[in-house]
């Protein structure tokens, strides 16, 4: 009851900020899910096949199906939504089935930094309306991340994947001690791999193998050597990314210690006011806090730059009750259609359960 | 099946038969067939209450999980690859000295640009780009290969399920690599196969495993200590 009561307050004051409610589909289409982040989201997609032998699923997360609509009914306007419902993820703990959510999304902002702070102060207007007085308000931006790593001295494939893992904590630190240590590479194999090279180079490079040709093999073979990784850069480099995401502290002190932070290590980098779209930062009861590891560990590896959430506590537990950020990139780079800016926030209604 | 009977399933044929067989002797549990060299049925001199099923590995990981047999021998990477609805009901009693083995990762000897599963991962997503595909594994593993590739950060992929003979498919461009299990390496070479040097997905070997469904069973717990010794 308490649920339904805090959702109608929700969803009204949302309603009020000048969001338009839209229903999502509650099945899709797989192929749009699965073409372009592979087996990553089949994990826990509630699939099925039709009379026609396409595979269709219960929506897994309710962002997506609202990108989808967005480009599927080829809106190109900026727009800005409001929808709720549940997302339907497999999983070994019953509670995590289903996830009950409200959303608001802006498409096609034409001043991302101007939605950004809409986003954030709209969430901070339903905090207030649900009544809990006290909250802590995480903001980070994954910008600030790829600034640092590019200024890096470590080959470009390295910087690449860095930036891919860097939601993905475990996998992320794994990176950094083969960066520190060198430990993956066996000087034997890579001594037979130059003999196999030398030997591919004498062929005809059209030559297919296993579905590559010797040329791209020999190309990129190429490119990795050229551009080596050295132990005492990798080192260096591991230490200031180890450091780098140890950054937290008030939001307020966030600029001056992040460029303490840079010019410390010579890294030519200033930080400006844009990284941070907040205009609340007054609010009493409010905690804000700056870090740069905001949402490392949680499945929120589409958000691009600005990223934010906000943690209550109910019965002595700290849970977040609301999270979101930017994600320009999610409808290009991981569902294959064309490239929508976008910027959203969720509220978490399952802490109410 | 017969409530008083304790039905033990052990590997068909190869390897893991002998070994299987070697295990029983040593415990004194003498299994003769009534049926000849081919019956897939034995029982076990002075013992009338246990029979011995001559089955499929993978089988005898269902069999074990429906309670339909009681202990068995089979490979722990089966066990493993099983769903978890199987897994869950299945105990490993004790891991045992044979069918040592690894489930790893290899690609042609020809790609040397790739070297470990960040190579790969940065391979399949050119892949994708170029030719609007996912790269291809070929795996009689699909659930370990899956999960260890998400651990890994690899997501751009599809499996294709082999049947046998995994070593041959990138040479027939059935898969770009495999994911195989291995125990000298001996074949992957010979296919000119090399494995990632983080490919290892896991660990194998054979062990005593119990139904928890037959767990109050007459008899059963003694068994599983005699081989447990």
């Amino acid at each position: 009851m308490k649920s339904k009561n805090s959702s109608n307050k929700i969803l009204a004051l949302i309603k009020s900020q000048g969001f338009n409610k839209i229903e999502l589909d509650s099945v899709l289409e797989t192929k749009y899910i699965l073409q372009r982040s592979g087996e990553n989201f089949r994990k826990y997609l509630f699939s099925f096949y039709n009379s026609n032998g396409e595979e269709l699923c219960l929506r897994p997360d309710l962002t997506i199906s609202s990108v989808l609509r967005y480009a599927q009914g080829n809106r190109f306007n900026k727009e800005k939504v409001f929808y709720t419902g549940s997302a339907f993820r497999k999983s070994y703990n019953k509670k995590n089935i289903l996830i009950k959510q409200i959303g608001m999304e802006i498409f096609s902002s034409k001043d991302e930094n101007k939605d950004d702070r809409e986003i954030i102060d709209t969430s901070i207007k339903v905090l207030k309306k649900t009544g809990f007085k006290k909250a802590k308000v995480e903001i980070g931006n994954f910008k600030l991340f790829e600034l640092l790593i590019q200024k890096l001295s470590i080959p470009q494939r390295w910087k690449n994947r860095l930036i891919k893992f860097y939601w993905n904590k475990e996998y992320f630190s794994q990176l950094l001690k083969r960066l520190d240590s060198n430990s993956d590479i066996d000087p034997f194999i890579v001594a037979g791999d130059h003999k196999t090279y030398l030997k591919m180079k004498k062929e005809y490079p059209k030559k297919m193998i296993a579905g590559r040709t010797y040329e791209e093999i020999i190309e990129r073979y190429e490119r990795k050597i050229n551009d080596p990784r050295l132990t005492k850069t990798g080192k260096t480099s591991s230490k200031i990314i180890k450091e780098f995401l140890k950054i937290k502290c008030s939001l307020k002190d966030a600029p001056k210690k992040l460029n303490a932070f840079y010019k410390k290590y010579n890294l030519n980098i200033s930080v400006a006011k844009e990284f941070f779209p907040i205009s609340t930062s007054n609010q009493k009861d409010l905690k804000f806090e700056f870090s740069t590891s905001s949402g490392r560990g949680r499945e929120v590896e589409f958000y691009s730059s600005f990223i934010f959430s906000i943690d209550v506590k109910i019965k002595g537990k700290t849970k977040t009750f609301i999270a979101g950020g930017r994600y320009n990139d999610l409808s290009s780079k991981k569902l294959g259609l064309r490239k929508i800016p976008a910027v959203g926030a969720a509220v978490n209604l399952a802490v109410y359960e | 099946m017969n409530k008083d009977i304790i039905n033990i399933g052990i590997v068909s044929k190869g390897r893991l038969k002998e070994e299987s067989e070697k295990i029983l002797k040593k415990n004194n549990l003498k299994i003769y067939t009534e049926d000849g060299e081919r019956g897939l049925v034995a029982k076990v001199k002075g013992r009338k209450n246990i029979r011995v099923l001559f089955l499929h590995a993978r089988e005898i990981i269902d069999q074990l999980s429906l309670g339909n047999i009681d202990l068995g021998i089979s490979g722990f990477d089966l066990l493993k690859e099983s769903e978890i609805n199987i897994q869950k009901n299945i105990k490993v009693e004790k891991k045992l000295k044979f069918g040592f083995a690894t489930l790893q990762l290899a690609v042609r000897k020809e790609f040397i640009d790739v070297f470990t599963t960040l190579d790969l991962d940065e391979v399949a997503e050119d892949y994708r780009r170029k030719n609007k595909k996912l790269i291809r594994i070929g795996t009689k593993y699909p659930n370990l290969t899956r999960d260890a590739l998400y651990k890994r950060g690899v997501t751009n992929f599809t499996i294709v399920k082999s049947l046998g003979s995994t070593e041959l498919m990138p040479a027939m461009d059935t898969a770009m690599l495999i994911s195989d299990i291995s125990s000298t390496g001996t074949t992957m070479k010979k296919n000119h196969l090399r494995p990632l040097s983080d490919g290892e997905i896991l660990k194998s070997q054979a062990c005593l495993l119990s139904s928890k469904k037959s767990k109050s069973k007459k008899g059963l717990q003694g068994l599983i200590k005699l081989f447990s010794k």
